[in-house]
């Protein structure tokens, strides 16, 4: 069976340029734009391998973490994806339990091999 | 005539009067230009973040594109495929710059310290614009530096300098010249020397390369683009370190840039 990703972007563009990429790749790929659009498919159907944008429109993008934490529900691995190079964010990201922390826009090739390491 | 005026009271207050509407008027004048400045770099930040999303899109549709995910191009499509990505990457560094360069300038910069070593931060650096030398025949070689003590500072915002200058330095040097690092201590700081056999900077151009939005040549047909910010950035980077950062160059002499890094700054 395909591994689920889960991609938290609120920007349809970078969505759909995402999905195209991971469908390709043979990911079964689900997309949320908010924070509770994510907790909620994350709880509703388990997930392998969660992108996660930091700035969301009702919140930061680690509350998911904590959310689906606390609700026993956390994907396999989470990658952040942040706009800004910025050693304490990343230092956050980690903290709170993500796998990796990479800059947007992430290379295919490096995000494909980034999710095929987090799935072995 | 003065001493009796000045010992009018009446006079006097009026004066004082005076004196406060005018301070008052000036008071006004600074916090309106303050908040137009504010208003503008938050413009100026909004913009870039919104410009930065549709470009990862398209960098990211095009990459998808160029490496024959969707199927395979042909050599002339793959080549225009690739152009698109290498423009995109290419106005997206455009955008970090402007982001961070707002993020210094309204002081949203931290510094989160370490301590490391310089010389090994200045190969990484090196060899990552290798191939960007190489494409000129461009030599980078890091002169000395092994007994540099380690330094402690923010690692990722000297490397960004480093990368600024590195960069500047292969970008202004003519095909197979010379790029250099060097370092030295000077009263208890350490020296880093960046330099190059480009075409060099008149004398009179040495303090304006580092102010924001300038370039020497600002004409529209200038052959080399930027944002113009490479160095305002450097040096609000050194500063926030307590260093400095100069040029020494003449016009067709190539250039030498050195910044200082105290070596026992207090910890915190």
């Amino acid at each position: 069976m395909a591994s689920r990703v889960l991609i938290v972007e609120d920007s349809d563009l970078v969505v759909d340029a995402l999905r195209v990429l991971l469908v390709d790749a043979g990911y079964e790929v689900d997309a949320a734009a908010t924070v509770a659009d994510a907790v909620e498919r994350a709880s509703a159907s388990p997930v392998d391998v969660m992108l996660l944008d930091l700035t969301l429109p009702d919140g930061n993008g680690l509350e998911v973490m904590e959310s689906l934490r606390n609700a026993g529900a956390l994907p396999r691995a989470t990658l952040a994806m942040t706009g800004h190079n910025d050693s304490r964010a990343r230092r956050s990201c980690i903290e709170a339990g993500c796998a990796e922390v990479l800059l947007k826009p992430v290379p295919i090739g490096e995000l494909l091999r980034q999710i095929e390491r987090q799935l072995a | 005539m003065i001493m009796s005026e000045k010992l009018d009271p009446a006079a006097l207050s009026k004066r004082l009067k005076a004196l406060e509407r005018q301070v008052e008027e000036d008071r006004r004048t600074i916090d309106e230009l303050r908040s137009h400045d504010e208003l503008k770099t938050k413009f100026l930040s909004n913009i870039s973040h919104d410009l930065r999303t549709p470009l990862a899109a398209i960098i990211t549709h095009a990459e998808i594109l160029r490496d024959g995910m969707l199927g395979a191009l042909n050599k002339k499509q793959g080549e225009s495929v690739s152009g698109i990505v290498h423009g995109g990457q290419q106005l997206l560094d455009m955008i970090d710059e402007i982001l961070t360069y707002v993020r210094s300038a309204s002081d949203q910069v931290t510094l989160t310290k370490s301590d490391f070593s310089l010389p090994e931060l200045a190969d990484q650096v090196r060899s990552f614009n290798e191939s960007l030398a190489a494409k000129k025949r461009i030599t980078i070689e890091r002169l000395n530096g092994d007994d540099l003590p380690l330094v402690y500072a923010d690692r990722d915002k000297i490397k960004h300098v480093f990368g600024n200058l590195i960069g500047n330095a292969i970008k202004f040097t003519s095909d197979g010249g010379r790029v250099w690092i060097a370092f030295s201590e000077i009263n208890g700081d350490a020296c880093v020397e960046v330099g190059d056999t480009g075409r060099g900077i008149a004398r009179s151009h040495h303090e304006l390369v580092f102010k924001e939005f300038a370039q020497v040549d600002a004409s529209p047909s200038r052959p080399h683009h930027g944002t113009g910010l490479g160095l305002a950035i450097a040096r609000r980077l050194v500063e926030l370190h307590s260093g400095r950062i100069w040029v020494e160059s003449e016009l067709g002499k190539g250039s030498k840039f050195f910044f200082t890094i105290p070596l026992n700054p207090a910890r915190d």
